[in-house]
């Protein structure tokens, strides 16, 4: 889906809770919070954290100039299950 | 001398080749851009069809208007604990609208996408699910996109 979008001319960030798995598909920019799957913006109702790992990862559309970068951000969620 | 002795040869065990990233230079200051999400989590409208869990490869489309109250998820393939207590945490869409009020972006796109990733006919969404949310973002003038997924 990146790909398709990138192929369109649209650039693309992704957040990812399995780092490796986006590296294997190729992705151009990926943020990488210490997050589960299905949390991968944060914790839930935690809006602070939330907001810090969006706006960390909007950021590196700029900052990002290697494609296939992907930034460990220093964000740490573990899911109660 | 070349130490290859026969040309071509490749493992017979399935070995996933990473592509190279396809890759689009930014070209504007985020205060300047009209933001979309894209996730793979099966977000989609309370009132929208659900995701077949067992794989699919259609899409949502998802007005920026739509309160994240009227927001859900269908998905096998992930544990949904979270994402039922907050939708935010997969499709952070009431951040990215505090983040266009307070200027950081310029403004939240007019649509989003859903979609259920993580299994599904993958040639479709490469050859049809994918270019067909790409180009209602076009359509869009959407400068970036941000996306939840893997």
């Amino acid at each position: 889906m990146q790909r398709a979008i990138e192929e369109a001319g649209i650039p693309t960030v992704i957040i990812a809770a399995l780092p490796p798995v986006v590296r294997q598909t190729g992705t151009p920019r990926a943020s990488a919070p210490l997050v589960p799957m299905g949390a991968n913006a944060g914790e839930p109702n935690n809006i602070q954290m939330q907001t810090d790992i969006v706006k960390a990862t909007l950021e590196l559309l700029e900052t990002i100039q290697t494609p296939g970068k992907i930034v460990p951000l220093p964000y740490e969620y573990h899911a109660k299950v | 001398m070349s130490l290859t002795v026969v040309k071509g040869m490749q493992s017979e065990i399935f070995v996933p080749i990473t592509p190279p990233s396809v890759w689009t230079p930014v070209t504007k200051e985020l205060k300047d851009m009209s933001i979309a999400l894209a996730t793979a989590a099966g977000v989609h409208k309370k009132e929208q069809e659900r995701f077949n869990l067992a794989g699919d490869f259609t899409w949502r489309k998802i007005e920026n208007t739509t309160p994240s109250s009227d927001l859900m998820v269908s998905h096998g393939g992930y544990d949904n604990g979270d994402v039922n207590k907050d939708i935010n945490c997969m499709f952070p869409i009431d951040r990215i609208h505090e983040l266009a009020k307070a200027g950081f972006i310029r403004a939240c796109a007019p649509v989003h996408a859903g979609f259920m990733g993580g299994g599904g006919d993958q040639d479709k969404f490469k050859h049809q699910t994918g270019p067909e949310i790409a180009q209602m973002f076009k359509e869009e003038d959407v400068d970036a996109v941000m996306m939840t997924a893997g």
